[in-house]
């Protein structure tokens, strides 16, 4: 299992590499290509016999090539040359992306190289046959223009071809270094100093090292504070070319730290090899080698150790104290900026139920001494800013943790520093072993004066707090924000509900988060998921649904909250989306479980739609709560056969079916039955509060539903039905009668409950809906003037003007009844008819002039509204025989 | 710890007045015998310490530990305080006795910019004169001359062209007013004041600024709202402002209590209580006390029996509130009247919700819940009747109360349905033709 996320790992890796180089070749390949040659041996030894072949025969031209070139016989080469770019072709189709070879750039370094040697020498060019001049004439055409496609490729081979030799095979080696050896590698090699001949430059990377140590090994105390900085200077100077292997460097710094002759040196000397260590990391979406990783850590300390003890430092020492206090100042910021999103990274990388995420999660206090440091070296220089920044950093690690997690990591913290020195003896043994050897003993000693522990207060809380004053006060807008945003969420976790409410009403910032960036618009989500479960456990059900709906209205809750990626199967992502998707992922520990938040969603949905679906059975402007539950509701009652509920949602549904029918205790068992209960801290109370707020619930919706079928109910009875207190069920029933959810009113001397039973009849519901109705003419009469008057819209969309004009044509009076179903404003005939209504106004529509009868049909309406109303009224009232006629009516239509 | 304690809000009050309006609260302490004498002694005297009415706070002390020694400290401020008194008086002197001339006043505008023209080509008083004025004024206040302060404050308001200072000077003329018991002159003064704030404030300042402003204003208010005849509208009109209502609710919640009683109180604003109780439930986890308790029972929970009790309480709090329990002597007893106004409304409060969900009522258990028995609380409701504020009839046999259905008639409510349709619709019209007509003319 392990292995094969491994692999996949790597692929998805390399893979996105690849799309990275891509779209930024240039940059990137100018400035760092020691990956480039390890990605592209990946990706080699999967197709290695297919591609043997093609490259064979590249080989063997590159041969004729070579040969041609020693008889200067242009035409030939010439030929070489079209046969391997025809060869190019064929094994770019064997080779999956599109870099070519380095075979065939080698080509174009010795045609090239050999081509500005041949168009120099003047003599030789007059002495050459004219059918040889004039294939080299149209070879450096055909050269010119094929190079400029590969023009990267070229340079960079130039500044490094043996790497790409040792894989290519050596025994090209050779000939290609007789026949042309680029100038720029000479040079570098003067500049080492060793002068040395042709030796490929890994072995004389080493040798050089060995060198080195050899030079200060005989006297170690010799060395002058000159010999080491020029030292430094050359390796630095050697850094971002492209021969030099990191490790290398990084290795060849560490051991000049430890001869630095001044503190200052040395901190100059440390900054290099962090850097240099964060370079190590090639990519951006790759995450550091956790050896180095903690090797930074403890590098950045001893430079916290530098400063602190020697806080003139800059003054007293000759190296440019200027330059480096800035320089300094942004480092950090920097640094600790990457390196806790290298942190981050990591850990999202790692799979998380292995061995390893664990101990990755060790190194978090280590972390989070580091950002003190720093934090309080900054507070120290005044940077508010920066301090604030860092502090940010340190509240993003601790403000998902409830109070035993954060108990758990005090206490390794604390273990850790106890027996920091036995572990360090142990863990470091290998490596101690060939470093100690290997230099002599640092000559600056740096004292541990910057804390190595971290100090943490008693509760997170106070933790928190303490960070978050100091960014409240300092912080920059996006700092504040998140800040915030953390706040709110660890005040969920402690279940402070009001207050972490209170929080976010009064920063607005629900009002601003579109406008932020994806991390904190994720941070946002993750916040409201976490108010909505802290409501939940102190079961307050509508608000924990109005902080959960919204994430659910999409069905992109995984990809909101950033916990995995959900396959869309109406569009794809492109490779970029997909890209930055993967790297706002949440580390596993992280997460918020998703089935307890469906959970806890859909139970608020049930509770709060199922009494009021029992409400709103008959009446027409339905009222819906939850889109999704009722969606889901559908979904399950369409089945027909529904069996053992599974998942989360199959139970909510099987709960919400024996609620409808008042079965609180079916309900409330099939709930009990979810899995995800037992992640919740309070299990047992958060149960009862659940079947309480479900025999509500279920109370409710049975006075609803079966109010019709009592004449009276009396309180015992009803408050044994559902298990509560009979003050409880008091309360409820009063509750819905005083909100007029139910037509009853209690009898005190022989508590019950008399029910009124005012049902209307058909006819009088038949009035209500009239009156309902026109009350939506009189109303969209009103917003079209107003629309018409504002200037906003101007008229209606065609379509419905049509459908206006059919229905002009019906009769008067109560008539009209009959046409309440489309309400449309429609254009009158004139030119510039305000958005009249013309209902049951027919005749008088099409018969006037446009300015004349505005005015009248709106009058109409109002009187024929005006009649039907009375006239049904009257008819109503006074049971007449018409009544049929009017009930048929407005059936009929 | 006993009741009265538990909900005194003295402390949280206190740190939003100013410290001479403190002082009153601490009358009402030391009258109501709630905390040792010797305890609010020292208060006082801690209270009286930075200011400038060393006398008095000699008095105190003498009368706390019962010497005739006044402390040494206490002299040597004193002797400071009259020095400084003295100069200040002196660089005021010009504008206060031009001030005092009836005549010359007479000469001043409108127009403040002509006046500090004039001032200062016809009699030399500049800026430098009119500041002492301010600081003179200020230093009155502190001495507890609060009428001369008030004056001051007035005069100088008229010649100062500082806005801030303009401010801090309305705030003083405030407080003065307030101490000295004009609550005319001071609900006059909260009007221009208050306007001052609300606008100026919130262009000028800070959030936080305009917050705490509107904090101290409300608290201030309080004085002059339960004192004065008017002051229950104004309190309602006031609190439920907006921007007033957020600051209760972020920073000030114990003011709900007030609003509360207030709500209960007055009779026509009964349209705010369903929004006072929705407030009350947001904050019931930041604040508590029987008033807001008293209103959640009856409108949240429905739950007569709570309500029952906590009125119960609400009595004694009441009674032991500064601003709310404040007593009229009558020549043979003393009366707080508003605890009588509260009780008989918050008592009609849960007879009228609770005849809302019940059909038949027995008196006798009427009685028990309104606090009466059960004659008076036939008498009570037969009153009731009469006036027809209640529809119900007395079913005496049984000695139960029958209310009337309450629930509209199905009639009535088609109506009500239509009732505007034809206004709103000619309404319409009327607008139509209004606009075509002088489109059709041209």
């Amino acid at each position: 299992m392990a292995s094969r996320f491994w692999t996949q790992v790597l692929r998805d890796r390399s893979w996105s590499r690849r799309g990275r180089r891509r779209t930024q070749t240039n940059r990137y390949l100018k400035t760092d290509n020691a990956s480039d040659s390890d990605d592209s041996d990946g990706q080699r030894r999967i197709v290695r016999s297919a591609r043997d072949k093609r490259l064979d025969e590249m080989a063997a031209t590159l041969d004729q090539i070579r040969n041609a070139m020693k008889i200067n016989d242009w035409v030939s080469l010439q030929e070489s040359f079209d046969k391997i770019n025809k060869q190019l072709e064929k094994v770019a189709r064997v080779i999956e992306g599109d870099r070519p070879p380095s075979l065939y750039i080698k080509a174009l370094v010795m045609l090239e190289d050999f081509m500005a040697e041949a168009l120099a020498n003047k003599e030789a060019k007059k002495k050459m046959s004219s059918s040889n001049a004039k294939a080299l004439n149209s070879m450096k055409q055909k050269l010119k223009k094929n190079n400029k496609q590969f023009e990267d490729y070229i340079i960079k081979y130039r500044e490094k071809p043996e790497k790409e030799e040792e894989e290519e095979g050596s025994e090209f080696e050779e000939d290609l270094t007789n026949i042309s050896k680029p100038d720029e590698e000479e040079e570098e090699e003067g500049e080492e100093g060793e002068g040395t001949g042709e030796g490929a430059w890994e072995k004389k990377m080493s040798k050089k090292d060995k060198l080195m140590d050899k030079q200060f090994m005989k006297d170690p105390s010799e060395i002058t504070w000159e010999i080491v900085d020029k030292k430094f200077k050359e390796i630095v100077a050697v850094r971002g070319r492209k021969g030099t292997g990191r490790i290398e460097q990084v290795e060849q710094l560490t051991f000049l730290t430890k001869v630095a002759k001044t503190p200052a040196q040395k901190l100059e000397i440390l900054f290099s090899v962090i850097s240099a260590q964060f370079d190590i990391n090639p990519s951006l979406s790759g995450h550091m080698p956790i050896n180095v990783w903690k090797k930074c850590v403890e590098n950045m300390l001893i430079v916290l150790d530098i400063l602190e003890q020697h806080p003139n430092i800059l003054v007293d020492d000759s190296v440019e104290p200027e330059e480096k206090e800035t320089q300094k100042g942004a480092d950090h910021k920097g640094t600790i900026r990457v390196w806790g999103n290298l942190f981050f990274k990591s850990l999202q990388c790692i799979d998380p139920h292995t061995n390893e995420y664990v101990k990755r999660h060790r190194d978090e206090p280590m972390f989070l001494v580091l950002a003190q440091d720093v934090q309080d070296y900054l507070e120290r220089l005044g940077d508010f800013k920066a301090a604030s920044k860092v502090a940010l950093r340190r509240v993003e690690l601790v403000y998902y943790k409830p109070q035993e997690v954060y108990d758990a990591m005090r206490r390794l913290a604390e273990r850790r520093a106890d027996g920091e020195d036995k572990d360090d003896a142990e863990a470091g043994e290998e490596g101690l072993v060939q470093e100690e050897i290997r230099g002599p003993l640092s000559f600056v000693v740096v004292p541990e004066v910057a804390s190595r522990v971290p100090s943490f207060p008693e509760s997170s809380r106070a933790f928190m707090d303490s960070l978050i004053s100091l960014i409240y006060k300092h912080g920059d807008e996006r700092t504040k924000a998140r800040t915030m945003l953390c706040d709110i969420y660890h005040h969920s976790i402690f279940d402070e509900f009001a207050v972490a409410r209170d929080l976010l009403l009064m920063s607005h910032l629900q009002d601003g988060v579109q406008h932020m960036d994806r991390s904190t618009q994720i941070l946002f989500n993750r916040a409201m998921a976490q108010l909505g479960l802290c409501a939940f456990r102190g079961g307050l059900v509508p608000e924990a649904f109005g902080c959960l709906s919204e994430l659910y209205t999409g069905g992109r809750v995984k990809e909101l909250l950033a916990q995995g990626v959900s396959q869309s199967r109406y569009h794809e992502k492109t490779p970029e989306q997909e890209k930055l998707e993967r790297r706002n992922q949440m580390p596993f520990h992280m997460h918020i479980n998703l089935e307890l938040l469906e959970a806890v969603h859909l139970i608020c949905a049930m509770l709060l739609e199922v009494p009021n679906m029992a409400a709103n059975t008959h009446d027409s402007r339905r009222r819906v709560i939850s889109k999704t539950f009722r969606r889901l509701l559908e979904m399950s009652e369409r089945q027909t056969f529904t069996g053992p509920p599974e998942n989360v949602r199959d139970h909510v549904m099987a709960a919400t079916r024996a609620l409808t029918k008042g079965d609180f205790q079916q309900c409330f068992a099939v709930i009990d039955s979810l899995g995800t209960w037992k992640l919740l801290r309070e299990r047992e109370a958060i149960l009862d509060m659940l079947m309480a707020k479900i025999k509500d619930e279920a109370l409710r919706t049975f006075l609803v539903t079966y109010s019709s079928c009592y004449d009276s109910l009396s309180l015992d009875r009803l408050a044994a039905m559902f298990g509560l207190s009979e003050d409880h069920a008091h309360s409820v029933a009063s509750k819905m009668m005083i909100s007029e959810e139910l037509q009853a009113s209690w009898d005190q001397p022989t508590r019950c409950i008399v029910f009124h039973n005012v049902e209307p009849t058909r006819l009088q519901a038949l009035a209500f809906q009239l009156t309902d109705k026109l009350n939506i003419l009189a109303e969209s009469n009103e917003r079209a003037y107003e629309a018409r008057t504002g200037g906003g819209l101007d008229g209606l969309p065609p379509r419905r003007r049509g459908e206006g004009q059919d229905y002009t044509g019906g009769g008067g009076g109560v008539a009209a009844s009959g046409k309440m179903g489309p309400f449309l404003p429609h254009r009158g005939g004139g030119s510039r008819a305000a958005p009249v209504m013309a209902v049951a106004t027919g005749s008088v529509v099409g018969s006037r002039a446009a300015a004349g009868f505005q005015g009248t049909v709106v009058g109409k309406v109002a009187e024929a509204v005006a009649a039907v109303v009375v006239a049904t009224l009257r008819v109503t009232i006074l049971g007449d025989t018409r009544i049929h006629m009017a009930g048929a009516h407005t059936r009929r239509r | 710890m006993a009741l009265h304690q538990q909900y005194d809000l003295t402390s949280r009050i206190a740190a939003h007045l100013d410290r001479h309006l403190v002082f009153p609260l601490l009358e009402f302490l030391q009258e109501r015998q709630q905390y040792p004498d010797d305890e609010i002694l020292k208060a006082k005297i801690e209270l009286l310490s930075e200011t400038n009415m060393v006398d008095y706070a000699g008095d105190i002390h003498k009368s706390l530990y019962h010497t005739e020694e006044v402390p040494k400290e206490m002299l040597d401020r004193r002797a400071e305080v009259v020095m400084r008194l003295k100069s200040l008086e002196d660089s005021a002197a010009p504008l206060i006795s031009f001030l005092q001339n009836a005549s010359l006043v007479q000469e001043l505008r409108p127009d403040k910019q002509y006046n500090l023209m004039m001032l200062n080509e016809r009699y030399q008083i500049g800026p430098d004169q009119i500041e002492a004025l301010y600081q003179y004024a200020k230093f009155q206040f502190e001495c507890g001359n609060y009428s001369g302060a008030a004056d001051y404050l007035y005069q100088y308001r008229a010649l100062c062209t500082n806005s801030d200072r303009s401010l801090s000077a309305l705030w003083g003329k405030l407080a003065a007013e307030i101490l000295m018991q004009n609550w005319d002159t001071a609900l006059e003064e909260l009007n221009p004041s208050f306007f001052l704030v609300t606008p100026t404030l919130q262009n000028f300042s800070s959030p936080l600024s305009q917050l705490q402003n509107r904090i101290w204003l409300m608290h201030w208010s309080l004085f002059i709202f339960f004192n004065h005849e008017n002051g229950r509208n104004g309190i309602i009109d006031l609190f439920f402002q907006d921007r007033y209502l957020n600051a209760i609710q972020t920073n000030a919640q114990h003011l709900l209590r007030y609003v509360g009683t207030a709500v209960i109180v007055n009779k026509r604003r009964r349209n705010m209580l369903k929004e006072l109780v929705k407030v009350i439930q947001q904050e019931q986890h930041s604040y508590k006390d029987p008033i807001t308790e008293f209103l959640e029972c009856l409108y949240v929970n429905y739950d007569f029996e709570g309500a029952q009790q906590k009125l119960r309480e609400c009595e004694i709090v009441i009674l032991n509130d500064p601003f709310l329990g404040k007593r009229v002597e009558d020549a043979t007893f003393s009366t707080v009247p508003l605890r009588d106004e509260f009780l008989e409304n918050a008592r009609l409060f849960i007879f009228e919700t609770y005849g809302r969900i019940h059909q038949r009522i027995y008196i006798g258990m009427l009685a028990e819940k309104l606090n009466m028995d059960e004659d008076e609380a036939k008498r009570w409701i037969m009153n009731l009747v009469r006036n027809s504020k209640l529809d119900a009839r007395i079913d005496s046999a049984s000695s139960s109360l029958i209310m009337g259905t309450n629930h509209l008639n199905i009639y009535e409510q088609i109506i009500e349905n239509a009732k505007n349709l034809s206004m709103r619709t000619s309404v319409l019209a009327k607008n139509i033709l209004e606009n075509v007509q002088p489109q059709g003319s041209r």
